[in-house]
């Protein structure tokens, strides 16, 4: 028997292939900006730049493990070996063409990183890991390609603004305003962290990309871009879990002929 | 809507102009819009939507904090100062007109209006929107 292969999304369209790229760990994400890393852990609030990771037990080294054979076969990631506290980040996406939408980011976190907690909700994506393997995660997630300044907005409370229009220089609304618009540079600029405590400098993460760049890169189907139904394996995908969730409850594979 | 009704509820159906922006507009437009909107006759009075902006932050560590939002801020619609609390996405123009020429004359002054101040478009339409006689609601 041939190994199994491991499979991503089906379909044929650009958000599709682009779903089975941002999933597949093998590909690495285009980056498209450079935010420093002291730059990223203001925008956290989780800790200032350069002070010590706090800690909520020993170091593992230390510490008695109990013997158990799972702790044997698991390499503990780094946060976990020095015993970090969990801290997280949470981006929110718009449904204008945003580069990827929440339900996609859990898929990819999940697909590409060990030791991380992820929650989906309608319009964002939380992610809990250990601080310091956060802090690298997140740097990532805001440096590549699933990260756009206008339609992607880094907020831990106060997150509605995903479906709501745009504003006049094309920023997703945000009653708290952690991000302004620099109208000499044509950038986005971030004052306030996640929670919208003020940071005592401006973070500029960049020009947004036009519609038609967003249109290239998205993972969102839309009647206004890529029709769901246009795409026939998609479809067919969607409608065969369906069909084995309705008739088979929590036996799809006792559903035949589907 | 806003605000509660400055005006009283005119009993009759008057017909509604619904002039729905493509984008949230900024607080500096929304003057312009309204500034526009304010020497056309037969206007009786002009409702808006939008995002709601609080003061403070309302939760999170920062709970309390001001929120400094740009767009938050007082605004003067024909030498009357409006305090602004929301980034507005619609208008709803209430027109006391009598007949079908009135109203037509009316939306079309209000659609030149928002053409020259809404440079990133809107639609509108005329109906009926909101309340225009009194409910169980208006009794408690």
């Amino acid at each position: 028997m041939a190994a199994y292969k491991r499979q991503f999304y089906p379909g044929t369209t650009t958000p599709a292939k682009n779903r089975r790229k941002v999933m597949d760990p093998k590909v690495k994400l285009k980056k498209l900006r450079d935010v420093s890393m002291d730059d990223v852990v203001r925008l956290m609030g989780h800790r200032n730049p350069g002070e010590e990771y706090k800690s909520i037990h020993p170091p593992i080294e230390e510490g008695k493990e109990p013997n158990c054979p799972i702790r044997k076969l698991v390499e503990p990631i780094d946060g976990a070996k020095k015993g970090d506290r969990v801290r997280y980040i949470q981006f929110t996406d718009s449904v204008y063409f945003a580069p990827i939408s929440p339900y996609q980011r859990a898929w990819m976190y999940l697909s590409r990183y060990r030791g991380i907690d992820t929650g989906t909700l309608s319009g964002r994506q939380i992610i809990e890991v250990r601080e310091r393997d956060l802090e690298k995660l997140a740097k990532e997630m805001i440096d590549n390609e699933t990260f756009d300044p206008a339609l992607t907005g880094i907020r831990g409370a106060t997150v509605h603004g995903h479906a709501c229009r745009l504003d006049e220089n094309g920023l997703m609304f945000d009653a708290w305003q952690r991000y302004i618009w620099d109208k000499d540079k044509k950038e986005v600029v971030y004052v306030k962290d996640q929670v919208a405590i003020p940071i005592d400098r401006k973070i500029s993460v960049g020009k947004p990309a036009s519609l038609n760049d967003l249109k290239k890169r998205t993972t969102i189907f839309r009647a206004d871009g890529v029709d769901m139904r246009d795409d026939k394996e998609v479809t067919a995908y969607g409608l065969r879990i369906h069909k084995l969730r309705t008739l088979g409850g929590y036996q799809p594979f006792n559903v035949k002929d589907v | 809507m806003l605000s509660e009704s400055t005006v009283e509820y005119a009993e009759i159906p008057l017909p509604e102009v619904e002039i729905f922006s493509n984008a949230m507009l900024s607080a500096e437009t929304t003057e312009k819009v309204l500034n526009a909107l304010e020497p056309i006759e037969n206007i009786r009075q002009i409702n808006m939507t939008g995002e709601g902006i609080p003061r403070n932050l309302n939760s999170g560590p920062g709970k309390g904090l001001p929120n400094n939002h740009s767009e938050r801020k007082t605004i003067t619609v024909g030498g009357r100062e409006v305090e602004l609390k929301y980034l507005v996405g619609a208008f709803y123009v209430e027109l006391d007109v009598e007949n079908e020429e009135m109203l037509d004359e009316a939306v079309g002054k209000i659609r030149s209006a928002c053409e020259s101040a809404m440079p990133h478009g809107f639609s509108l339409s005329v109906g009926r929107y909101s309340k225009y006689r009194k409910t169980l609601r208006d009794y408690r």
